[in-house]
């Protein structure tokens, strides 16, 4: 009986926006990435294609992460969220940083131009925001009573986040008023990592050690191996950071690499125990989402390898971050929001209406047959942009884009229809009361 | 053994107890879409004299989003049934909830081999 808190859940503005907006990232990325496919087969360093990554990495993938964040932080902490004030401000600054600045890179015509100033002010919103995410995290677990590594990985993800944020507004600065001595591309190669290894891959393990055994009823008492990931990871980072920083990128981040990819091999041994000790049924489409997600995981992981030991042709840098951005992080987060956002709204329509009459389930709230067209379009999309890339097939960049489009707005039109349901109440008949 | 079958013929409170947890069959997980009971999430159910019921029961994981909503569909649920009364439920992790709690009816609607 004793520590018992099931958390309350945000209210509806700390968590809903997030989800709405981000659906609207995803099309405008996928519709931009339609006009500049030929962006694709050129370098990475195009001011249209940052544009359109961070649109991707910002606007899609984190502001949607943000606001997942704030309905699973209490799950996670055990505890109500510290300000749910807090969390609708950083979703102002997110949304109207993001647009700056993904606008700024969009209006610089060519690496000798000056970036706006707008563009540096949304860089500089973009860091508030996620310094009002890390105070919300560390808020909630501060006042958390137990220890546990889940809540380590997503308060080190959000401090990642910030330190992302902050390199990334002083690169930006330093495109309109040079003043770094050391070469730029290098340095968006460490701020590039920072975010994918330090933000995303430390929040989708917090995450994922909670929620997937949740989600697959199963169990594993090797947390051990979480903490092995966490001290892994994290001393590869920093490794890879002062190296790179002082250095340049050297062959020694192969061994960075080896123990990042040590630490993701714990991570995948402890998901590989709860898989074997869930209960065995059928996995449903947002759960193969998942499981896609995680083979382009390994894909991504494959393309590093190659990249750091043969350095290979820039258009294996594009195919790296293609796999990273639309495969690893985008399946995840195209599977996981049928696994949070339906709940969510289910909770604030049907949760004091449980047990009173007939009411929809929560997997009711949006429609199966545009998350199956979703799933077919996404693999193809997918697959066949990194097959254009590989064979250098320009109509198949363009029709494997033209199915991401699709993929958008079967995914957009899923939310619109989850975000504007009405509650759906058959009152039960009252039975009659038994003699007593 | 289900919680059905363990109840005492000589307990004053047998009939309501009986009517009390045939009525919470009908409370689902909305996550699992299978009942409370057969998912062997009600530990035990009280009914004392002074019009209250104290249900005792757990969920799957701790802290559980959907934990008040199933609480509240308990709750609901046993008010149709017992306007009269007080319904309490209680949540606890002791004994820890595994797939053992799980009734053959249960493992069949979630797609599980049964038992043994």
């Amino acid at each position: 009986m004793a520590k018992i808190n099931i958390a309350k859940a945000p209210v509806n503005s700390a968590v809903l926006p997030f989800y709405g907006i981000a659906a609207l990232f995803f099309i405008l990325l996928s519709i931009l990435l339609l006009f500049q496919s030929g962006s694709l087969t050129g370098g990475y360093f195009n001011f249209h294609l940052l544009s359109i990554v961070h649109i991707a990495v910002l606007g899609w993938l984190t502001m949607i992460i943000f606001g997942a964040g704030y309905q699973l932080l209490p799950v996670i902490c055990e505890r109500n969220l510290f300000s749910e004030k807090l969390a609708f401000v950083s979703f102002l600054l997110l949304l109207t940083g993001v647009v700056l600045l993904a606008a700024g890179f969009w209006c610089t015509p060519s690496l000798g131009a000056v970036f706006p100033v707008w563009g540096l002010i949304g860089g500089g919103l973009i860091f508030l925001s996620s310094l009002l995410f890390v105070c919300n995290v560390a808020g909630t677990s501060k006042i958390c009573d137990s220890y546990s590594i889940q809540k380590n990985f997503i308060l080190t993800s959000a401090i990642w986040l910030c330190w992302t944020t902050l390199a990334g507004f002083l690169l930006a600065w330093n495109l309109r008023y040079p003043y770094i001595s050391k070469d730029h591309l290098e340095l968006l190669k460490l701020h590039a990592h920072m975010g994918l290894a330090g933000w995303f891959l430390q929040l989708i393990i917090g995450v994922s050690a909670k929620l997937i055994p949740m989600f697959l009823l199963g169990k594993s008492s090797k947390n051990n191996l979480l903490t092995k990931a966490y001290m892994l990871i994290n001393a590869g980072m920093l490794l890879f950071l002062t190296d790179g920083y002082l250095n340049g990128v050297t062959d020694r981040a192969i061994i960075y690499l080896i123990l990042l990819l040590a630490g993701i091999a714990c991570w995948m041994l402890y998901l590989k125990d709860v898989y074997n000790n869930r209960i065995k049924r059928p996995l449903d489409i947002t759960l193969r989402f998942t499981g896609l997600s995680f083979i382009n995981l390994g894909l991504t992981i494959a393309a590093l390898i190659l990249i750091v030991l043969w350095r290979p042709p820039i258009r294996s840098q594009i195919i790296y971050g293609l796999l990273a951005i639309l495969g690893w992080l985008s399946a995840l987060v195209l599977g996981m929001t049928f696994k949070t956002l339906p709940f969510i709204v289910w909770n604030g329509h049907y949760k004091h209406l449980n047990g009173k009459g007939k009411i929809p389930l929560p997997k009711e709230l949006y429609r199966q047959n545009l998350l199956q067209l979703q799933w077919w379009l996404y693999l193809l999309a997918l697959y066949g942009l990194i097959a254009g890339l590989l064979l250098q097939l320009d109509l198949l960049i363009k029709a494997s884009t033209l199915c991401l489009i699709g993929t958008s707005l079967s995914y957009g039109l899923n939310i619109v229809i989850i975000l504007r349901h009405k509650t759906i109440f058959i009152h039960a008949t009252t039975p009659e009361a038994p003699d007593r | 053994m289900p919680l059905l079958q363990k109840l005492q013929t000589d307990d004053p409170f047998f009939e309501q107890k009986t009517v009390a947890l045939q009525r919470l069959y009908e409370v689902i997980d909305p996550e699992l879409f299978v009942n409370i009971m057969d998912l062997g999430l009600v530990y035990g159910i009280e009914f004392t004299p002074a019009q209250k019921i104290l249900v005792t029961m757990t969920l799957s994981t701790p802290h559980c989003p959907l934990g008040e909503a199933i609480q509240e569909g308990v709750k609901n649920k046993l008010l149709q049934e017992f306007p009269t009364y007080q319904v309490q439920t209680v949540i606890v992790w002791t004994p820890a909830w595994s797939l053992e709690n799980v009734s053959d009816e249960g493992r069949k609607l979630l797609g599980m081999p049964p038992k043994g």
